[in-house]
């Protein structure tokens, strides 16, 4: 089947089911950088602010996504440490910082071939990225939670939120065709 | 290029997962104590918890994430692999279905781990109440993260082999 040419803006989607196959975006790059930039200010605010804080007989506890990861690795738990710390922090920021290189390479034009190095490893590292499940996971410890203490959310929650978002966003607006044909395109690359 | 012995590497990666299944399920995953006395939870006992509290649609996605997901895991690469490896009677777009249904939904069983790290950082009163994870915690991780990397290791060219009289794979 032949892969169809699109002007700027349009869409191209399976006759029979409607998928999305191919949009060709006027500009993807200015509006990728602003967005890894917003996710790269939450992030530090989401990983390091209280998500919710439990109140027990006036004693006080807050978490954030590293005392989780800290908790589990002074009680003896390493293992379970490491693979949190790699699934909810390490590899979302990598993922972040691979964007965030790949649509300077190709801003600039320079470097093409490490924006591709990148851009292959973003795709590996997106399976191991696990924001999602983890903001389920705190859904289900907030309803674990509510009947033992008094629970109040914290700012840390709304932070993880939007990095989540903008996350999502960013991962629409890159579409994969046309960041792969910018890096491989000498010349003509689109802003 | 095809991965290298994807079909032995992808049984071992399996064959350990299913080993670490049944501990996984059976030990305690975490322990809540409260003045002193602690209740172990299993996988299944946590669901039946939050059933009985009457939070059915968070007890069953918790269900579906910890239990269904994880055994489905298992059962669908073994048939993927016993299928590639001896003409078994399944299409190539039956292959195909298990397999992208393995690969988009296996990163959700990581629910109970995260929920077990909030847990223990947040509740933590010293002898007034806190939370442990239990070795049924790294059973269970292990089981995902091998699970995972089975689904990576499988190579997905081997699904269009030996649907009707293909090359017999080792």
């Amino acid at each position: 089947m032949a892969r169809p040419t699109l002007a700027y803006g349009q869409v191209a989607e399976c006759a029979r089911c409607g998928y999305e196959l191919l949009r060709l975006r006027h500009r993807f790059v200015g509006p990728g950088l602003a967005l890894v930039l917003a996710a790269l200010l939450l992030y530090f605010p989401a990983n390091f602010l209280p998500i919710m804080q439990l109140n027990l007989l006036g004693r006080v506890t807050d978490d954030t996504v590293w005392t989780g990861v800290l908790s589990l690795y002074r009680s003896d738990m390493q293992g379970i440490a490491f693979v949190v710390l790699l699934c909810s922090m390490v590899v979302p920021l990598l993922k972040l910082l691979c964007q965030f290189v790949v649509l300077l390479c190709i801003a600039t034009r320079r470097a093409k071939s490490l924006g591709m190095l990148l851009y292959r490893t973003y795709h590996h590292l997106r399976e191991w990225g696990m924001l999602e499940v983890y903001l389920l996971g705190i859904l289900v410890s907030i309803i674990k939670l509510r009947d033992i203490a008094e629970l109040s959310l914290g700012i840390g929650l709304a932070c993880f939120a939007g990095l989540l978002v903008v996350q999502v966003w960013l991962e629409l607006v890159m579409s994969p065709q046309q960041v792969w044909e910018a890096l491989a395109e000498p010349v003509d690359a689109r802003r | 290029m095809r991965r290298p012995n994807s079909i032995v590497r992808t049984w071992a990666l399996l064959l350990s997962a299913a080993l670490l299944y049944l501990p996984a399920n059976l030990l305690p995953i975490m322990t809540v104590r409260m003045l002193g006395d602690g209740t172990p939870d299993t996988i299944m006992s946590g669901v039946v918890t939050l059933a009985r509290h009457g939070m059915y649609p968070i007890a069953a996605v918790v269900f579906v994430a910890s239990i269904l997901v994880p055994t489905f895991k298992l059962i669908g690469i073994a048939m993927l692999l016993i299928s590639v490896q001896r003409h078994h009677p399944m299409s190539a777009h039956q292959r195909l279905l298990v397999f992208r249904f393995i690969e988009w939904i296996g990163r959700w069983s990581m629910l109970d781990i995260f929920v077990i790290a909030i847990l223990v950082a947040i509740v933590n009163f010293g002898s007034l109440a806190s939370v442990e994870a239990g070795t049924g915690a790294v059973a269970f991780a292990s089981v995902v993260v091998l699970t995972m990397l089975a689904a990576i290791t499988f190579d997905p060219r081997l699904i269009w082999d030996n649907t009707e009289s293909g090359n017999k794979h080792d």
